[in-house]
């Protein structure tokens, strides 16, 4: 490697100088390839030890130790003092320097240890540069017993540190390029983080955006369909008063023919069309069939009037003492088509104070529980409306006998957006909307539910909104009942 | 005889009030009933300018003028006469003004219940009698004692059967206008 001058001549070295630049560029441990590339060196170079100092990236002049042999435990990651020093020295000019004797005496800013550890050694150090940017410095001694290094040393020496600066570099510009990769993946996970929040923000803006003029649109809908259903259900009575006119009249006229015999001819023709029109079931069935049309128009009107209630969210929210029964009615009223055909609900009510509360909201969360019952009842069965009172609060339950919720679903269902809904059913809303409905009134929502066997929603909501009240009313309706 | 103006800018919904208020087999019946129907506001309140109207049933919602506005001249023209307002809107703010700027006797929603529609409609008109009796006794007497004149009394009987008859309206040349 070293000839007996300490010249460099090896091909063997400096090809295997190149392979550990490979090596660093296949990204091994980075301290771990400069101290074999130092080791290396050293052995090159004859010395005892030696070592490298970097300059740490994003800093002008700020040097690390990087590498070294011979030094102090823990010394390696330590940062030197800027300016001073050796390593100082070089970096700062630029140009290699050979300290051969006490390194006090060259007139360089030497550090204190320099001085008084390494006053007898020769040493050589060489800035590595990069193009013409510096990246670091690299010493190699030599102990007092052995021949010192030679100006010829620090040329040859000089060549050699190009190449080592560019095998350096090589491999900071690796892990700085992996660096960058790992942060650019966090950065695209924050981002992609980002982006779900947002849509769910959006998502909800939509949604919220949507239930508001759902709101105004029934409540315009509301007003234009109660103007025909007015004058055909008054005017349905006024037919109903015609027809029983009408028919009294005819019957008159039967009694009349009945009175008279013989029949004169145009009673008989008369006789004939009444009989051919079948005119008794003519008579019964008008009165069924006004009844049946009063019948519809009726549940026309009171739908409307739920959907009033119903919008009539949002806009005009006063805390009223509300019959919660005339509540879950309305309610009832409203989703009773949607689970008709899968559910049979079952009324058990029973004897509830007025509650005080925000009635739309409270609509609003009895219809998604009902909607969900109905949901989860795959071919038919019973939805159970039961409340009751225990201490202060009013209990509400929707039982239904449908699939149940998977314990692994529990803990989330009243988080925002989670549906196990096909898309297009469920936005994820409905029970974290409610949820934050019941705790506006100071309630709480309980479930208990067994896959297979059907859940139990129970909304548990004070009678009144101050506590003390809420004890004198319990009080004074159990006296009453 | 009672005299009916019903306005609402819908035609069907003023046949079958019209119907309803006629048909006396719909219980209670009123007593002979005189309906005359507007779908425009601005007619109406024409035509209450210069005839006799005991009780003015009014849409909420219709062009021109709201039921609010339209009762509260109808009121300036007839204080007499007798409001209601029937209409499928519940807006607050419009049955407030109605009831305190209109002064209304009834609120009605429709869909309406056609028994308890009448049953107002015979509420309201035998209040506003009772008014109107109330204050013929009250002039009867002030005249008795000499307050008010027979003459004037005279005057006040003739408005209400024939409104406009005590105000004589001048053309411009010194004629007499007479009522188209």
């Amino acid at each position: 490697m070293a000839d007996a001058t300490g010249g460099i001549t090896d091909l063997a070295w400096i090809s295997a100088l190149y392979a550990l630049g490979h090596k660093a560029a296949n990204g091994a441990n980075p301290r771990q390839v400069q101290q074999e590339i130092l080791e290396h060196i050293v052995r090159g170079f004859d010395a005892e030890s030696g070592s490298i100092a970097l300059i740490v990236q994003g800093t002008d002049d700020q040097l690390e130790i990087a590498a070294g042999t011979d030094l102090p435990r823990g010394t390696i990651g330590n940062q030197l003092p800027r300016g001073i020093g050796v390593f100082g020295h070089v970096v700062a000019t630029g140009q290699p320097i050979l300290v051969n004797g006490d390194a006090a005496e060259t007139g360089l800013p030497v550090r204190t240890n320099e001085a008084r550890n390494r006053s007898t050694h020769s040493a050589m150090c060489w800035p590595l540069r990069v193009q013409e940017r510096t990246i670091g410095a690299l010493a190699v001694n030599r102990a007092a017993d052995r021949p010192r290094y030679t100006v010829t040393d620090l040329d040859q020496g000089q060549a050699l540190t190009s190449l080592l600066a560019l095998v350096i570099s090589n491999h900071q510009m690796h892990v700085e390029r992996d660096n960058r990769i790992v942060e650019l993946q966090t950065l695209n996970a924050t981002m992609q983080r980002m982006n779900a929040s947002l849509e769910d923000a959006q998502n909800q803006v939509i949604q919220a955006e949507k239930l508001a003029s759902i709101g105004q649109i029934s409540a315009g809908v509301a007003h234009e369909i109660n103007n025909p259903v007015a004058f055909v259900l008054s005017n349905l009575g006024s037919l109903e008063s015609y027809a029983a006119q009408i028919c009294e009249l005819l019957s008159a006229y039967v009694d009349a023919e009945r009175a008279l015999s013989p029949l004169p001819p145009a009673f008989l023709r008369a006789r004939t069309l009444r009989e051919s029109k079948d005119f008794d079931f003519l008579r019964g069935d008008i009165v069924a069939l006004l009844a049946e049309s009063r019948d519809g128009l009726m549940r026309v009107k009171r739908i409307v009037q739920d959907l009033r209630d119903f919008s009539r969210g949002g806009a005009d929210e006063t805390w009223q003492m509300v019959d919660l029964h005339a509540a879950l009615d309305s309610t009832l009223n409203i989703v009773r088509n949607e689970i008709k055909y899968k559910a049979s609900i079952v009324k058990s009510y029973g004897e509830l104070p007025e509650i005080e509360c925000l009635p739309s909201r409270l609509n609003q969360v009895f219809l998604n529980l009902l909607v969900n019952a109905g949901h989860a009842i795959d071919a038919h069965g019973t939805i159970t409306v039961s409340t009751g009172i225990s201490g202060t609060e009013a209990w509400i339950r929707f039982s239904d006998t449908g699939c149940g919720i998977p314990s692994d679903h529990l803990n989330r269902i009243f988080e925002p957006f989670f549906t196990t809904k096909p898309v297009g059913q469920g936005t994820g809303l409905g029970l974290s909307v409610s949820y934050a409905i019941v705790r506006k009134h100071g309630g709480r929502i309980e479930v208990d539910s067994e896959l297979g066997r059907g859940t139990r929603f129970t909304v548990l909501l004070p009678v009144r909104q101050s506590p003390d009240v809420a004890i004198e009313v319990v009080k004074a309706h159990a006296a009453a009942t | 005889m009672s005299n009916l103006l019903i306005v609402d800018d819908e035609p069907n919904v003023l046949n079958a009030l019209r119907r309803l208020c006629q048909n006396s087999a719909i219980l209670p019946a009123l007593p002979d009933p005189s309906v005359t129907t507007f779908t425009s506001p601005l007619a109406a309140l024409k035509h209450v300018a210069d005839h006799k109207v005991d009780l003015v049933i009014s849409d909420y919602r219709m062009p021109d003028m709201d039921g609010a506005v339209f009762l509260t001249r109808v009121k300036e023209l007839r204080p007499d006469a007798a409001r209601i307002i029937l209409s499928a809107c519940t807006d607050m703010d419009g049955i407030i003004r109605a009831i305190n700027h209109a002064g209304i006797f009834r609120f009605v929603s429709k869909p309406w219940s056609d028994h308890d529609l009448k049953a107002s409609i015979i509420d309201v008109l035998a209040h506003r009698n009772l008014l109107l009796e109330n204050r013929r006794l009250a002039d009867e007497v002030r005249s008795q004692r000499g307050v008010i004149s027979r003459q004037q009394l005279e005057l006040e009987r003739l408005e209400m059967e024939s409104p406009g008859i005590t105000q004589v309206r001048w053309s411009e040349d010194g004629g007499v206008l007479l009522q188209d």
